[in-house]
Formats: structure tokens, C-alpha cells, sequence
């Protein structure tokens, strides 16, 4: 199914892009980007702001289809799916790859609600089914022990950590194959994303995730790989480990250093 | 740092410094003269119409019916159908200026339709309430056959009400944020899933103060309803049933117009007593507006 994957040895590919370019009317965002991603790997897309990474990611699960001007050019597969082919079901396209986004976004419903809300609609769960299916989204997420007395609260009066939390476990109860993660961090004190790189890794057993990330350290604590974009293109791509302690390419070099970025 | 206890020096442009204090100071003050002036305007009104109205106001006045040929007694048949009035009309216009709103947010896109669509409702809301009056005698009363009737009124207010709650709606929904949108995609919700379970929802407190105030404005218009669904003599009974949308009924508005129109057989303080009446109606729906927005805005304040 993929092209010689040039880092995964031994990997099976789960998600491939091939010469794939994205446009938003004149400006290109990605410049023919080859990618393979490992199953059940935490894959890390790393890079300066507007290099792209965020472009490809959205690309997987077809978000940037809102942007007015969106052009899309190459091959992409996900799973067996090709999202952008003419029999795509968005629906099961999207149930089987979940995201979670930069800024955390409980939807204004009860915490309970904000949970079975995929399950609900995906599965047509409902009653004590529904309800173990929340339970275990929400201690897989780390969040059943501080919500289980709350599950009829809005969602929105949790802290911002607890509410990023809420929106994996969300994206759980739809059970995935693939993660994708915007910056899932970025918006949380030290505390909650330390608990969140654990549950990348975790989830990582049986999932796989792609982490879209602005910090290094992150990168080099809970991915298995790393690829480096710049001004739209993939500079660098290897495991994690060889990626940071001795990159091939001189702009990763310069990045990852801190000189730049 | 050393400078701490320095005195900054700022070059002494004096003549220049004070010319602009003395602006300064004569601009607010012409801007809180002007602010005074415009509240004291609506306070004198508002003032006006309490000092006149007050006196015929009692608890009988609101709950009885007129007696002696609309010369004496209350206004109670007035108040009720004008508080029928509004409930038909909020229930035409509910559905009709919502689903308007969503399918020009979310389905018309920028297209000529869309923009057709856009600029006739603008006009439609632009249009003298008195043609919508002429519209309803023409079409609800005359060729539909309904008469002077409470439905005639109802269809009238709701088309005159219309393009506001399709316009608030269109902009409560466009202002629901991206992420939200996002959010419900990347779970993989249908259109309809998203739109019900999220926009809507999120949309809900700008969509109910846009109803709710323009169902306050229709409340108070006369024109609308003076071809379509007054009358002018009315007493404490109602029709049972459905019948009722087939009658006339008595309203403030109506009851205003009239009691200048008959000249003297309303008796001034009853008239001032209806026009207090009315403005405290209105007010009371628009204060509602605001309760249930701060209300479901606090339910999901983010």
C-alpha cells in the first residue's frame, strides 16, 4: 500500500501521504509532502508557526474543507480510506480518525452529554450501555474520578485542563484508530500537560496518534517519530531518539537548538 | 535600576499642553450635555405618560372589562388580545424566521440566491408597518376569507416580524464559533446532528432576544393590526375553542388609535390609562428578553 517508508523499517503504515500539496487560494501551505505514519505509534509534527503541520493534519480528516480557497493536490490514504475520493463517507472517515484541537472545546451541554454525544450518534447507544461507554472514556482520559459526582454539570464550568481532558475522552467514546492532536497542549499549565503527554503515550498501545506540537521537549518525551516542516515542506522525518540527538539536516539542527523558530 | 527616584523630564511645550486640556474638557462636557439631553428626552416621555396614565390605573381598570358603551370600566379584553395577539404571532413566526435564519447561514452560501434572498428580506424589514396591514386586509381578510379575525392579526404581525427574527437568527448562528463547528466535525456528527446539537444550542440567547424584541415592537404597532384583527367594542366573554381565531379581538394598540379617533367617547384618563398600559406591556416583554438571555448565557457561559 506505501512507497519504500524511508524511517519505518518495520512498521506497519497506517497513514500515508504522497506528493501532497495544499493550497488556500494563492498561497501554498504544503509543498509536495511525503509522509508515511506508523501504527500505533505517537508520530510528532514539529516546526515554526505556519510551516504547514497543522495544514497536513487537518488534511487527514478533511477540517480544512471550510477554509474558503482550500485546493488539495497528491494522494492521501488513511486507514483504507482516501479521504478526498468521490465515495468518501465523511461520517465513518471522521469516526475512525478523532481529533482533539488546540483550544479545549466542551460543547455546551452537560459533561455526560459532551461525552455520549459521538457514542449516541455513532453507535446508537443509549441507557446503561451508553452509560459504561462514558465511564470508560472518561477514566481513560484520567477525568472519571473528579467528574463522577458532576456528570450533569455544563461542561464549560471544568478548569481548562479538565475540559481538554473531557474533549479526548469525547473523542474516545467514538473509539478511533487514529488520533489526531493540534497542539493539544498549548493552552495548559504544566500539571495537565504532563498528564496528557502520559495518556498520548497510553493511547498509543492500541491507537495511532499524530501530535501536531510547538514544544521540543514534548517531541523528544512522547513520540516514537518526528517530522520536521518548514515553509510548507517535510525537511526531516526519523525516529524520535536519532531525530534529536543527531539530526541529519542543518536547519533541524538549528531548530531544535533553539536558534530559530 | 538607578533611576527610580528621577524626576522625568517632559519638554515644556506649556501653550500647546493647555490648549489641549481646555478641548478636552469642553468636548466632555458638550458630550455628557448631549448624553443628559437625550436620556432626559425619554425620561420626560416616559415621565409624561406615567403622570397622565397612572391616575385611571387601578386593579379593576387592568382586570375588568369596559362598561357603558367603552365610556367607563377597564381594559381587560385589551390586554388579553394583545397578549393573544403575541402568543399567535410568536408561534407563526418562530419556526418560519428560524429555519429562515439557519438555512441563510449555513445552507444559502454566498450564492445569487443568497443574496437575492438577503436584500428582498432587507427591504421586507425596511417596509412601513401600515403596508404590512394593507397586505393582510388584501390577502389574509379579504381573499383567504378569514375575515377581521385573530388570525388575520397573527399572519399579519408574523410577516411584519419575520425579517428580524430571520436576520437575528442568520447573525446568532454565523457568530457561533469556528471551534465550536470544528469540534462537532472532527466527532464525526451529521449536519443535522451538528446544527441541533451544537449551533443551535449555542445560538439559542441571541436568537431568543431577537424574537422576543421584535415580538415586543409588534406588540406596540397599530397599523398591522387595525385592518386585520381589531375591534373596537369588546367585552369580558371569549369564544370556546378554535372559534376564537375566527373572531376580532380587542387590543391596546387598537384601543388606542380608536380612543382618539372616536373623539371623546373614551374618556381621556381611560385613553392615557390604555397608552401607560401598553408601553408597560411592551416594556415587560423586552425585560423578559433580557432575563432569558442572562439566563441560558449563564447556563453555558464560557
Amino acid at each position: 500500500m506505501v512507497e519504500t517508508a524511508f524511517p519505518l523499517a518495520n512498521e506497519q503504515v497506517v497513514v500515508s501521504a504522497h506528493d501532497l500539496s495544499v493550497f488556500y487560494g494563492e498561497t501554498q501551505a504544503l509543498k509536495s509532502v511525503t509522509l508515511p505514519i506508523a501504527r500505533n505509534r505517537v508520530t510528532a509534527l514539529i516546526g515554526p508557526s505556519g510551516c504547514g503541520k497543522s495544514s497536513f493534519l487537518r488534511s487527514l480528516n478533511r477540517l480544512n474543507d471550510r477554509i474558503p480557497g482550500f485546493r488539495l493536490q497528491g494522494r492521501v490514504r488513511i486507514l483504507d480510506i482516501d479521504p478526498y475520493g468521490s465515495r468518501v463517507d465523511m461520517i465513518e472517515l471522521r469516526r475512525r480518525v478523532g481529533m482533539v484541537f488546540q483550544k479545549p472545546t466542551p460543547l455546551p451541554m452537560s459533561i455526560y452529554d459532551n461525552v455520549a454525544i459521538g457514542a449516541r450518534s455513532h453507535y446508537g447507544l443509549r441507557g446503561r450501555r451508553l452509560d459504561e461507554v462514558v465511564e470508560q472514556a472518561l477514566r481513560q482520559a484520567a477525568l472519571w474520578d473528579e467528574v463522577k459526582d458532576i456528570l450533569r454539570r455544563p461542561a464549560l464550568q471544568l478548569s481548562g485542563g479538565q475540559q481538554q481532558r473531557l474533549c479526548i475522552a469525547r473523542m474516545l467514546a467514538v473509539d478511533p484508530e487514529v488520533i489526531l492532536m493540534d497542539e493539544p497542549c498549548s493552552a495548559l499549565d504544566p500539571v495537565s500537560t504532563f498528564r496528557i503527554e502520559e495518556l498520548m503515550v497510553e493511547l498509543a498501545k492500541e491507537r495511532t496518534v499524530i501530535v501536531v506540537t510547538h514544544n521540543m521537549q514534548q517531541a523528544a518525551r512522547v513520540s516514537h517519530y518526528t517530522a520536521f516542516f518548514m515553509y510548507g515542506e517535510l525537511i526531516e522525518y526519523g525516529a524520535s531518539k536519532e531525530f534529536f540527538l543527531s539530526p541529519k539536516m542543518q536547519a533541524t539542527e538549528d531548530y531544535i537548538s533553539g536558534r530559530f523558530g | 535600576m538607578e533611576s527610580v527616584g528621577e524626576t522625568v523630564f517632559i519638554p515644556a511645550r506649556t501653550g500647546r499642553r493647555v490648549r489641549r486640556q481646555i478641548i478636552d474638557r469642553v468636548l466632555v462636557l458638550a458630550l455628557t450635555a448631549l448624553a443628559f439631553a437625550s436620556v432626559a428626552t425619554v425620561l420626560g416621555i416616559i415621565g409624561f405618560i406615567i403622570l397622565k396614565g397612572l391616575p385611571a390605573i387601578s386593579l379593576s381598570f387592568l382586570t375588568s372589562p369596559p362598561r357603558e358603551g367603552m365610556s367607563a370600566g377597564g381594559i381587560y379584553p385589551m390586554i388579553r388580545g394583545s397578549v393573544l395577539l403575541m402568543l399567535g404571532t410568536l408561534v407563526l413566526v418562530l419556526p418560519l424566521g428560524v429555519l429562515g435564519g439557519v438555512f441563510l447561514a449555513e445552507y444559502a452560501g454566498r450564492s445569487t440566491l443568497s443574496r437575492l434572498l438577503h436584500a428582498s428580506i432587507a427591504s421586507l424589514a425596511g417596509t412601513p408597518s401600515v403596508i404590512f396591514g394593507l397586505f393582510g386586509l388584501a390577502v389574509f381578510v379579504l381573499m383567504m376569507n378569514m375575515g377581521v379575525s385573530l388570525l388575520a392579526g397573527c399572519l399579519t404581525l408574523a410577516l411584519f416580524t419575520l425579517p428580524a427574527v430571520v436576520f437575528t437568527t442568520e447573525n446568532a448562528i454565523r457568530s457561533v464559533p469556528e471551534s465550536f463547528i470544528e469540534a462537532g466535525l472532527a466527532l464525526g456528527l451529521s449536519r443535522w446532528q451538528l446544527m441541533w446539537k451544537v449551533v443551535l444550542p449555542n445560538a439559542l440567547p441571541g436568537i431568543l432576544t431577537g424574537i422576543v424584541l421584535s415580538t415586543g415592537r409588534a406588540a406596540g404597532e397599530a397599523p398591522p393590526i387595525l385592518l386585520t384583527a381589531g375591534i373596537y367594542y369588546a367585552t369580558g366573554d371569549l369564544p370556546r375553542g378554535w372559534d376564537i381565531l375566527k373572531q376580532p379581538v380587542a387590543n391596546l394598540p387598537y384601543h388606542l388609535a380608536e380612543g382618539y379617533r372616536q373623539g371623546g367617547v373614551i374618556p381621556e384618563a381611560i385613553v392615557w390609562g390604555t397608552c401607560l398600559t401598553l408601553m408597560l406591556f411592551v416594556l415587560l416583554i423586552n425585560m423578559w428578553a433580557i432575563i432569558v438571555r442572562t439566563r441560558v448565557r449563564r447556563k453555558q457561559a464560557w
